[in-house]
């Protein structure tokens, strides 16, 4: 078995090495074949794990090699194969099989295909370490590897010039691609913070150790870790305010988007609360569990709300992640960390499937997203339009799509704790996803076709293409069907995982469900009549309503980039200049030179006492002699001695 | 080979000198030879090295000035061997990447003589032959930067001349004083530094002389507000000049920190703790900001050279193995990572005779390679975990944090800010539309280029994903000077502050054996 850990690992740093040999030539589809082919197989050795783990319990623990060690300090590089670890595994190795399988039609016509692999599977290798690490330092290295590959990936298209926000809201892909290593960077500090704590108060690193020395910390010490971590977290998870790289971010190609900015990445600060489950569900951090909570919440309706108005069919894809990151979120505060985590499994599936299907639209359209130039695609795309209608199904929450199972229980899981304020927003924000998300459908692929006077002349994805896509579908069909046997398999790692719904509450379940399926419902109904209807009732874009204050402040995304970009981009640049030329050359560097500039001009005035005339110098040596003697006269009777050790 | 100390000095030195006979057209083969040659020797001491000796290694000594106590004593430890070896590394690939064809007789000779009073800075056991090295290196880079210099070349190499110097002159007076003070107390002369670290000095001495080895030290690293020599010395230098500069001439200021103030003023420096750790702050947060300003490429390298010396500053007084171990390998990690950088900018100033970052733009498309190269090496630099850069940056950052997590957020900062100067300069000269003409018909790096720079990135990864044969021999080291410095303490406060790990083997150490 340990064997099989290591293939899981390292096939794809294999795939991406091999990829990298043929970076720099022309395009060969034999490399991103072969790259595909070593994903599938880290997903077999990764499947095969997960069964071993499902039938025989023996969680898998292997140390690799040392890495750092320096006084008490040690760090291997160790990696777990436990419940947690081999659910992310699984999911991460197969949807970024058929991603690498997608893009081998996507990237067709790039001429940078074969370094586009390369860092598709380094992503995916990254990925691995960080979800298998057995240490917190060993997940730093895969936080940080996903953190490049991500920038490397989004600033893909490196060549585009910048443009004013106002024709595109990310500026340019290089852009968009600092923005979202920088914003993570800021949150690492807070994970690196975290991981000093931890440390200095635990002696290691190792998840186990860890764990096991929790009881005897100090309350400041475990609510000092537990904030620097979720630091941490928000920033890959793009919570708010560190949201706003993940919107930006679609300048990717979209495998990336699907991939990395949907389905596995951007849920890694989800991994690392769930992962940390033992430190997040003691007593002592109990506020700060809640405060994940809510800020879940929030985020789950705020960015929802942005995806009301957007048209940038891409965009609102992205605002949907963050809402369901936030679903994530709030399940994982209450506790429900293995809800969590199901929900981030059947998210990784059906918003894989959708930002998909969105590739399949923009390839067709030409790089066009404007959903308001669309409409009427189902004719003529009619598999995307089939796999991009059941991804959203799923995604709104209609049974027996694996969306519904997850996130009511997320919804349930906010009612049963009590937190009504929370349950109430994420039941409107259920209602708000399926109105942005068939908003999204209709305006695309039905109601009237505007596209043609445009110019455009879609055409339907490559057969193998939607062919790749077909287990995506099945999986957004049946994960939910496995929400119990996949509890019982969780359950086995220990009782901080366990979460169980009140007798009240299991009652109750039903009819909360009912009503969360009837918000969605009129809200899928309403936007079809808004949107999808032909002819007389069709659709109009409404320019008057788009100057509309609530219409203004969610279509700039309440104005976050905007601010900062005014009050922290901007001001930085400025103290930064101000720094160099007005303290660095004006003071500091002006003092130095002023002080060899007197000393010259002391030698140049003093020269004049070298006159050569001999009596000249005798004067100058009775004052000399004076001032010393003054000297030793007044050292005498102060009393400084020589110094006698 | 009981002298190979000697050998290591002084073979650069005596190849330079017949280097003169050499004909001009073979020179760069023969100067190229003789760095081989002395890396060569460098590695061979690493494999000869005992790691589980904490102690110094190698040790040669011969009484000069016996009545004064002045010998010829040299010796390596764990500190020390490895930045020799980053001294003879670098120096060798800084000259065989060198472009430079004017007087390259001269500039070869220069760069021998600069080789061996580097390795003489590191191995000198002796404070007068410290001193004698320390400042002779001073005249090699006088001249490479007055000799081959940019437009202000006379001005910056007279400012880091004086400015170093001033500097060295007060450190001086303070090893005179140390010398006096052993005189008084055992009645023997003795300028070895080993005897040095047996006196147990006075909290007020201690001060004092920190203070003065301090200003010369610290001149040197360069701490602010000290520093403003740099910029014109690297804006003026040529390439090979700041290579040999970020990469190891700035570490003798560093080293002077361990090799001195640490275990001759234990108390003093628990005591200095909190100002140096303000001042390596101003480093970190204040150079990085100019950085970000820059508009010239080399300058954004030269501030950030700076703003990682503070890193490394605060390591040396994190007063734990973590911390200190860090630092010193942050040392090695700065050396390798901005002479590559370093190397990388004079390679574009010679295709286009200009390092203003509004000159380029897109240059991805026509030098891939180049690229590359120097995205690994930006990733170093801001402490890419698997790279070089991590280990060093994220174990001062992890010491620190038992003396002050406050400062160390602060200084943890300087990831952030490491990757808003260095991304800038990466978008602006790499991505976006490659639009100017003089731009489209660039070369991409050729084989003497790519072959100088590729053993750097091999390091640079090499020593991320597995530091420990280079952690190792340094750790045991750090771990006997902080014992010693636990004991040699007078204060409870030092010997509170002072952290000895608890994995420390004491029968292994044996500081300031002779």
């Amino acid at each position: 078995m340990e064997s099989l850990v290591y293939v899981a690992l390292f096939a794809p740093f294999v795939g991406s090495l091999f990829a990298s040999l043929f970076g720099m030539s022309e395009r060969q589809i034999f490399v991103g074949v072969v790259a595909s082919l070593l994903l599938f197989i880290s997903f077999l050795a990764s499947a095969l794990l997960a069964a071993n783990l499902y039938i025989t319990g023996d969680v898998i623990h292997i140390t690799m090699m040392d890495w750092i060690s320096a006084g008490d300090f040690n760090v291997a590089f160790g990696f777990v194969v436990d419940q947690i670890s081999v659910t992310m595994m699984t999911v991460v190795t197969l949807v970024s099989t058929i991603v690498h399988i997608y893009a081998i039609g996507y990237m067709d016509h790039d001429k940078s295909f074969n370094r586009f692999f390369s860092y598709l599977s380094a992503f995916v290798f990254s990925m691995m370490i960080l979800v298998m690490s057995d240490n917190f330092l060993g997940l730093f290295i895969g936080w940080e590897g996903v953190g490049v590959c991500s920038w490397l990936l989004v600033g893909f298209w490196y060549h585009k010039p910048d443009q004013d926000r106002k024709d595109n809201p990310s500026i340019s892909p290089s852009w968009a691609a600092n923005e979202a290593f920088i914003m993570n960077r800021i949150a690492d500090l807070g994970m690196l913070v975290g991981i000093f704590i931890l440390y200095w108060n635990t002696g290691s690193l190792q998840y186990d150790e860890v764990f096991a020395k929790l009881p005897e910390l100090s309350e400041s010490v475990l609510v000092g870790a537990a904030i620097a971590l979720f630091i941490g977290a928000m920033g890959k998870s793009a919570q708010f305010p560190l949201h706003t790289w993940l919107t930006d971010a679609m300048e990717g190609p979209t495998p990336v988007s699907a991939l990395i900015h949907a389905a596995t990445m951007v849920t890694a600060g989800v991994f690392l609360v769930v992962r940390s489950n033992p430190l997040y569900s003691m007593e002592e951090v109990a506020g700060v569990s809640m405060f994940i909570a809510s800020l879940g919440t929030f985020v789950a309706f705020y960015a929802a709300s942005m995806a009301l108005v957007e048209r940038d069919l891409k965009r609102i894809i992205a605002y949907s992640t963050l809402s369901q990151l936030g679903y994530m979120f709030a399940a994982a505060g209450l506790g429900a960390y293995w809800i969590a985590l199901f929900h981030l499994a059947a998210h990784a599936f059906f918003k894989a499937l959708l930002f998909l299907g969105g590739g399949n639209v923009m390839h067709a359209m030409h790089d066009e997203l404007d959903l308001f130039k669309m409409g009427d695609l189902r004719k003529k795309m009619r598999g995307t339009w089939l796999y991009m209608g059941f991804a959203s199904i799923a995604l709104v929450g209609l049974p027996p799509l694996a969306g519904f199972w997850s996130k009511d229980a997320i919804i349930e899981t906010a009612f049963n704790e009590h937190t009504y304020i929370l349950w109430i927003m994420l039941v409107i924000t259920a209602g708000m996803t399926a109105f942005y998300s068939f908003r999204q459908v209709f305006l695309s692929f039905h109601g009237e076709d505007r596209h043609t006077a445009l110019g455009f002349h879609p055409h339907e994805m490559y057969k193998f293409v939607l062919a790749a896509m077909f287990p995506l579908a099945v999986l957004a069909l049946i994960t939910g069907w496995f929400m119990s046997s996949y509890k019982e398999f969780i359950y086995k790692i220990g009782e901080s995982v366990q979460y169980e719904m009140s007798d009240h509450t299991h009652h109750l379940a039903i009819y909360l469900a009912l009503m969360v399926i009837f918000i969605v419902l009129s809200s899928i109904t309403f936007a079809y009549f808004k949107y999808a209807r032909t002819g007389e009732k069709a659709w109009k874009r409404d320019e008057e309503k788009e100057q509309g204050f609530f219409y203004k402040l969610l279509i700039n995304q309440y104005y976050v980039p905007k601010f900062y970009e005014e009050f922290i981009t901007k001001p930085y640049a400025m103290i930064s200049e101000v720094f160099w030329t007005k303290i660095d050359l004006k003071i500091v560097d002006a003092t130095v030179d002023n002080i060899a500039k007197f000393f010259y001009a002391t030698g140049d005035k003093t020269r004049s006492m070298q006159t050569g005339n001999l009596s000249n110098y005798l004067n100058w040596m009775a004052v000399g002699a004076m001032i010393l003697l003054g000297v030793a006269a007044i050292s005498a009777m102060i009393g400084l001695g020589g110094i006698d050790g | 080979m009981d002298n190979i100390l000697s050998v290591l000095v002084f073979f650069p030195a005596i190849a330079g000198l017949l280097g003169f006979v050499v004909n001009k057209n073979s020179i760069r083969t023969y100067g190229i030879a003789v760095t081989v040659i002395v890396f060569l020797l460098s590695l061979w001491l690493w494999f000869s090295f005992d790691m589980s000796n904490a102690g110094m290694q190698f040790v040669e000594m011969i009484p000069l000035i016996p009545d004064m106590g002045i010998s010829y004593y040299l010796g390596v430890d764990g500190i020390s061997l490895f930045i020799i070896i980053l001294t003879t590394l670098m120096t060798m690939i800084g000259m065989a990447s060198m472009g430079e064809t004017k007087n390259i007789k001269n500039m070869i000779i220069t760069l021998l003589f600069l080789e061996m009073t580097m390795i003489g800075v590191f191995v000198a056991l002796d404070a007068i032959i410290f001193y004698l090295f320390w400042e002779l290196s001073l005249v090699p880079m006088l001249y490479i930067i007055g000799a081959w210099g940019g437009p202000l070349r006379i001005y910056a190499s007279i400012k880091f001349f004086l400015y170093t110097f001033t500097g060295s002159l007060i450190m001086l007076v303070g090893m005179l004083f140390v010398a006096y003070t052993y005189h008084n107390v055992t009645g023997v002369w003795s300028f070895a530094i080993t005897d040095w670290y047996a006196l147990v000095l006075p909290i007020e001495y201690q001060l004092w002389l920190f203070a003065a080895f301090f200003i010369g030290f610290a001149i040197k690293v360069p701490m602010f507000p000290f520093h403003t020599w740099i910029p014109y010395a690297h804006g003026q230098a040529p390439t090979i000049g700041s290579v040999i500069l970020a990469a190891v001439l700035l570490k003798m200021g560093t080293y002077g920190f361990v090799r001195f103030s640490l275990p001759m003023f234990p108390d003093a420096s628990v005591m200095a703790i909190t100002p140096i750790a303000v001042l390596s702050l101003i480093m970190v947060v204040y150079t990085a900001m100019i950085a970000y300003a820059q508009k010239d490429m080399k300058q954004v390298i030269a501030y950030s050279s700076v703003s990682h010396m503070g890193i490394i500053m605060l390591g040396l007084f994190a007063m734990n193995a973590e911390g200190l171990s860090g630092s010193v390998f942050q040392m090695l990690s700065h050396g390798i990572v901005s002479g590559a950088l370093f190397m990388l900018v004079g390679m574009i100033y010679e295709r286009r005779h200009t390092k203003l970052i509004s000159e380029f733009g897109g240059l991805t498309a026509v030098m891939p390679k180049f690229a590359i190269i120097f995205g690994v090496m930006l990733m170093a630099s801001v402490g890419l975990p698997l790279t070089i850069g991590f280990v060093g940056e994220f174990l001062v950052l992890l010491g620190f944090y038992k003396v002050s997590p406050v400062m160390t957020i602060i200084a943890g900062t300087s990831i952030i800010l490491g990757a808003v100067y260095m991304l800038r300069v990466m978008k602006f000269v790499f991505f976006g539309p490659l639009e100017k003409e003089e731009n489209k018909k660039l070369k991409d790096l050729n084989a003497r280029e790519t072959w100088s720079l590729i053993p750097l990135v091999a390091i640079v990864i090499w020593l991320g994903v597995y530091p420990k044969p280079v952690l190792t021999p340094i750790d045991n080291s750090v771990n006997a000077l902080l014992t010693f410095m636990d004991e040699k303490a007078i204060t409870k406060e030092a010997k509170d502050m002072i952290i000895v790990a608890k994995s420390t083997n004491p029968s292994k150490l044996n500081m300031g054996d002779k």
